[in-house]
């Protein structure tokens, strides 16, 4: 992990704005202090369960200037402008995606094997054909598969051809049982029996159990006007769900299911059951002896990872041999809209290469950015901070507003948790000047000249209740820690194994609530109202991740950094090995320096061998 | 980093591009630098790899093209790439945005890069390879020849593939003067 990290919190699972709300426009004021009052009240811990989900980089979060509020990917919608293929970069109009399964058509695919795209090669030094597909990384080529192409051109429709040859009949030579004997009872029961022994076939591909069942079905749905699906319409549906999930072209679109005439909705929930109870049965067709004796063949190697089988569909294929180069999934460009009030935030240009936005509402243009760096950069490094000991850190709020704004910072005298760490925030209350213009300020017009920065510009001094140094548009002030002492691996074998603090309790999360207040000018459409000023205020959530707490009067070295070091030696050592008093015995042991290490030396010692972070 | 650089470490252009006496550029007629970019000590820029013409024929001159603004960490290596075309071997121009850096130790063989392009230390950036504008490459990626990395990508992996999209803000966050 690198440190430090700065994350903010969304307020949006504790919020009403994750759902729709109706589109009744709240009066600012009003808002702001209901928001006020809920943030006061509540405290913000960021080893809750649930702020994993809430917190975010500055970065990724965008802004709603309707809702007054930030934005993170959870609480706002993606519409999609346009599909592209990743790889050759064209449009996929939208009428084509569904029929292409969401894939290129474009000779675009990619290695079942390593995952990188193919290219199109010759198999002659002379440039002529036949073709096929290579992959430059891993060098798998569709010949290991049996494919070869007649031209360099329309891959995918050879492809297909070639797959429809290659794998009903040779890949499985007896292909020959009726749908009839293979699905023996299925007028009775909707269930798939097992394929009798007698025959010693290969065992039915998916593609072979899906056009089956599609015959099955459709034979049934002639037979018979109604059954115990209800009627011939919900079979339709149901190899229309079928045809559009699996990579057979074609099929009405499953949206038409649900809106279906003359279905009840339990009735619709009982077909999915029976698809999925049908899904496993043909998970189990599988001739475990066929199988068992291609693994003895194969070996380890010719067996496909995780990772492979999950990219060419379910059930993706066992081994190597049978797996084919798909084509490259497309990605999307998406607008994004505001849960709450559907308002537009982020708008790209709908070409595909050009990275323009028309509309972008992020949320570091509106709330002020933190920046976090060491005091002493460079003596100790933020995954060792020694316990009991004042760590001072320079938080900088960076405002990227127009206007100066007044700045709040609030912390929890305690990290929440098991074994809090002290914080105190030297001036918590600040001023930050306006992002005004550099030209604006040199020429000393507009707001930068009234802001007075000499008198708020910081001593660097280090006193309760000032800042340490502020510039145009940021303050810096000082933040001091001091993390509690963790009980040892060595107590907590004593103590047993309850109280031992796991990996987050050497953590150093402090959550720091920022309010922002700020007064601006209104803009109007009709221009007038110029001198009407408005009070803004904004408060969020952020967690600074400070670093990690080290060992007292240990000194950590990069193979010792974490928790998991000393346990290695201490195993090593035995536990009768060392005297288990609290000296750094072990870390003698391990470092190989001969002289008794004292806490105080612990820090500059060990800098020089830790790769130093500074974060300017 | 050594701890202090000596005076006079680098050669300043016109332009403001900054390049260390330390580092070793080949054919540097078949170079340009945008302006104000860096590069540092240990770099490897192959501009003498370039396109080869039959005599007597012009062709372009330039080898690698880099943009403005542009960051070439330590020992990393500028190789414009090659392939056999009509019997002979002949090196293809390269062309890199601005913004773009470079980590330490990668060797980059693309044939285009973008701009608000992060390339992070020990990545191998495979022959004529396509990187459009911002796109992320972690660490130790080695990215296929003839790949095409879209916009937006954060690329990882050896083989390098698309894992996750960059924000909307990626373009600030790219940036660096
Ligand atoms: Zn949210
Ligand atoms: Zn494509
Ligand atoms: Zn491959
Ligand atoms: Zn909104």
């Amino acid at each position: 992990m690198v440190f430090p990290t700065i994350h903010i919190s969304c307020p949006c699972a504790d919020s009403i704005s994750i759902t729709p709300k109706p589109a009744k426009k709240k009066s600012r004021s009003h808002k702001a202090a209901e928001e006020e009052e809920s943030e006061e009240e509540e405290r913000f811990d960021p080893r809750s369960a649930r702020s994993n989900f809430s917190l975010f980089p500055l970065e990724s979060l965008l802004y709603c200037e309707d809702c007054n509020q930030i934005r993170c990917p959870r609480c706002v919608h993606d519409e999609i402008v346009c599909y592209f293929c990743p790889s050759c970069l064209f449009e996929v109009p939208s009428s084509a995606i569904k029929s292409d399964g969401n894939r290129c058509t474009r000779n675009c695919f990619s290695c079942p094997i390593c995952f990188a795209s193919l290219v199109v090669a010759s198999t002659r030094d002379d440039q002529s054909g036949p073709y096929v597909l290579l992959c430059p990384h891993c060098h798998w080529s569709s010949s290991e598969i049996g494919i070869e192409f007649e031209k360099p051109t329309s891959i995918t429709t050879q492809l297909a051809q070639k797959l429809k040859t290659v794998s009903t009949p040779s890949v499985t030579p007896a292909p020959s049982a009726p749908s009839d004997s293979y699905f023996p009872t299925i007028s009775i029961t909707p269930t798939i029996s097992l394929p009798p022994n007698d025959a010693p076939r290969a065992p039915p591909t998916t593609a072979e159990m899906y056009q089956r069942l599609k015959v099955h079905y459709a034979s049934q749905r002639a037979s018979t006007g109604t059954d115990e699906f209800g009627s011939s319409n919900a079979l339709s549906r149901l190899i229309g769900l079928y045809s559009s999930t699996s990579l057979t072209v074609g099929g009405p679109k499953p949206r038409s299911f649900s809106g279906g005439s003359g279905i009840s909705k339990p009735l619709i929930g009982r077909d999915r059951k029976s698809e999925w109870s049908e899904m496993d049965h043909t998970l189990e067709i599988q001739n475990e002896d066929t199988t068992i004796a291609q693994l003895r063949k194969q070996g380890f190697a010719g067996t496909t990872s995780t990772a492979q089988r999950l990219n060419q569909g379910v059930p993706g294929p066992l081994f190597t041999q049978d797996v084919r180069p798909l084509a490259v999934l497309l990605r999307t460009k998406r607008s994004k809209r505001c849960r709450a009030c559907r308002h537009i935030l982020v708008k790209p240009e709908s070409k595909v290469t050009t990275t323009r936005f028309r509309i972008k509402l992020v949320a570091m243009n509106y709330i002020p950015s933190l920046s976090i760096s060491r005091l002493d950069p460079g003596s100790v490094s933020y995954n060792s901070l020694t316990p009991l000991t004042t760590h001072q850190f320079l938080l900088t709020v960076t405002n990227p507003l127009f206007d100066a704004i007044n700045v709040t910072l609030a912390t929890p005298q305690r990290t929440p948790g098991r074994f809090g760490t002290t914080v105190t925030i030297l001036c918590p209350d600040f001023e930050v000047g306006a992002n005004s213009d550099i030209w604006d300020e040199a020429l000393g017009t507009g707001d930068a000249a009234t802001g007075g920065k000499n008198t708020r510009k910081g001593k660097k001094t280090g006193n309760t209740g000032t800042v340490w140094d502020a510039g145009r548009n940021w303050t810096t002030v000082v933040i001091e820690i001091v993390p509690p002492l963790l009980p040892s691996e060595y107590t907590t074998d004593e103590a047993g194994g309850k109280d031992s603090p796991t990996e987050d309790d050497y953590l150093v999360q402090v959550p720091v609530s920022v309010r922002v207040e700020y007064e601006t000018d209104v803009e109007r459409e009709d221009g007038l109202g110029k001198e009407v000023k408005e009070r803004r205020e904004h408060t969020y959530w952020s967690v600074l991740g400070l670093g990690r707490i080290g060992k007292f009067g240990a000194p950590t070295t990069p193979l010792a950094v974490g928790t998991g070091g000393p346990v290695d030696v201490l195993g090593a050592l035995g536990p009768s090995g060392v005297g288990l008093g609290r000296s750094s015995t072990y870390n003698v042991a391990k470092v190989g320096s001969s002289p008794p290490i004292v806490a105080g030396m612990v820090g500059m010692g060990v800098a020089g061998g830790l790769g130093k972070r500074n974060l300017k | 980093m050594p701890p202090k650089q000596t005076k006079g470490e680098y050669i300043e252009t016109d332009t403001g591009n900054k390049v260390s006496r330390k580092s070793v550029i080949l054919g540097s007629q078949n170079i340009i630098l945008g302006g104000k970019t860096i590069i540092q000590a240990d770099c490897t820029i192959r501009g003498d790899l370039r396109r080869t013409v039959a005599p007597g024929q012009q062709s372009g001159n330039v080898a690698i093209a880099v943009g403005r603004y542009c960051f070439l960490s330590r020992s990393s290596v500028l190789r414009p790439p090659g392939k056999i075309a009509r019997g002979i071997y002949s090196y293809y121009p390269m062309k890199i945005g601005d913004h773009v850096f470079v980590g330490e130790g990668s060797v980059v063989e693309a044939a285009l890069i973008g701009s608000y392009v992060h390339i992070s230390k020990d990545c191998v950036i495979g022959k004529f390879t396509i990187i459009k504008d911002c796109v992320r490459i972690e660490e130790g990626t080695v990215i296929a020849p003839n790949s095409v990395i879209p916009s937006f990508s954060v690329v990882s992996g050896r083989p390098g593939v698309v894992v996750a999209e960059l924000p909307e803000t990626a373009v600030e966050g790219l940036e660096r003067a």
